[in-house]
């Protein structure tokens, strides 16, 4: 159960520009030390924002998350 | 003897230009709408002149992370910031010409932690969270110029489940009231949020509310009958997409038995707009 884990991700995302950057640039090396699930890990990489919900990832901080979100 | 002075609830997302980018003409009209409703209850709330405002909203994952997430919590300290973000979503970014810090009624903050510890409230306490627009909007749209009291924010965990009941929410409330009660001072009470929007917090229903439950909380609420309200489920307010409903709870347990009296109530589709008095006359 990586919710937690998900919505850590996302929590950095919207309040971490250097991350934010990184992940922009690289996702998968961004995320390669985030315990997530392949799914999880998929989903981030590919940025299907739908999907994250899905999978638990805060409705809130997927909207908010500069140059990612958008309501 | 402490008093309630004054007791509304209404929206928190008063910014005609959120609505007009994602919902259109109507949008922007309808909240444009309930903003003059709401500055017209800021002279109502002013002319009561309270000794403190107690503003219960609830955070959007600004302040807290899922590091530790309080059920309820009371801002203490001297001082509480308007909050800054980087790339702040759009009706935050509104808040930028407002004053940065805001003076916090320190003793009935307080009172409300100590008191809630000997009656059964264990809220968590904070130091340093600031205020983003589920504060500062209605609060600097109810005063506009006008200068503001001591405010104590009071945060409802409404989005992270799992929440607290509608029926702790409630009796949150009622401890409120009794704290009041107890003080020196004359309190207004704001609860903010709502209504209805994002069901079952999905990305795929952004742009959806449920506007028949909204219809039957506002009349509950109007006739003060408060027992079905406290009775909802997590799930019903989660389908109805009315997580934030979980303020205005806290409202009416302190406001309890006083009715409602609806200013304002719309449905734009995307989310139902509403404000209301209580009558604590």
């Amino acid at each position: 159960m990586s919710r937690y884990e998900t919505n850590v991700v996302l929590y950095r995302l919207k309040k971490d520009p250097a991350f934010r950057d990184r992940f922009r640039a690289d996702p998968r090396q961004a995320l390669a030390d985030a315990d997530l699930t392949d799914e999880e890990r998929d989903a981030f990489v590919r940025w299907d924002a739908r999907r994250l919900n899905e999978l638990g990832g805060s409705l809130h901080l997927l909207l908010s998350i500069p140059g990612l979100g958008g309501h | 003897m402490g008093r309630i002075v004054y007791a509304a609830a209404m929206s928190h997302v008063l910014y005609p230009d959120y609505y007009g980018q994602n919902v259109g003409p109507h949008g922007r009209r309808m909240v444009e709408a309930l903003i003059d409703v709401v500055r017209d209850m800021g002279r109502a709330l002013a002319a009561a002149a309270p000794d403190a405002l107690v503003v219960i909203a609830d955070d959007h994952l600004n302040v807290f992370s899922f590091d530790a997430v309080p059920a309820f919590c009371v801002r203490v300290g001297r001082s509480v910031k308007r909050m800054v973000q980087d790339d702040a979503i759009e009706f935050d970014r509104a808040l930028e010409g407002l004053p940065e810090r805001y003076p916090v009624h320190e003793d009935l903050a307080n009172s409300l932690l100590e008191k809630g510890l000997q009656g059964g409230f264990d809220f968590a306490a904070s130091w340093s969270a600031s205020l983003d627009h589920a504060f500062l909007s209605p609060v600097s749209t109810l005063y506009g110029e006008r200068p503001l009291p001591p405010l104590v924010p009071f945060w409802v965990n409404c989005f992270v489940a799992p929440q607290p009941t509608a029926q702790r929410c409630f009796a949150a409330g009622r401890h409120i009231a009794r704290v009041i009660a107890e003080g020196l001072w004359d309190v207004a009470v704001i609860a903010t949020g709502g209504l209805s929007h994002f069901p079952e917090l999905s990305l795929a229903r952004v742009g959806q509310s449920d506007a028949g439950f909204d219809r039957r909380i506002v009349k509950l609420m109007e006739a003060g009958d408060y027992e079905p309200l406290t009775a909802l489920t997590a799930k019903e307010l989660h389908e109805s997409g009315s997580h934030e409903l979980l303020n205005w709870l806290v409202l009416m347990g302190a406001v309890s038995p006083a009715r409602a009296r609806a200013r304002f109530f719309g449905e734009m589709g995307r989310i139902d707009l509403a404000a209301l008095e209580w009558d604590v006359a």
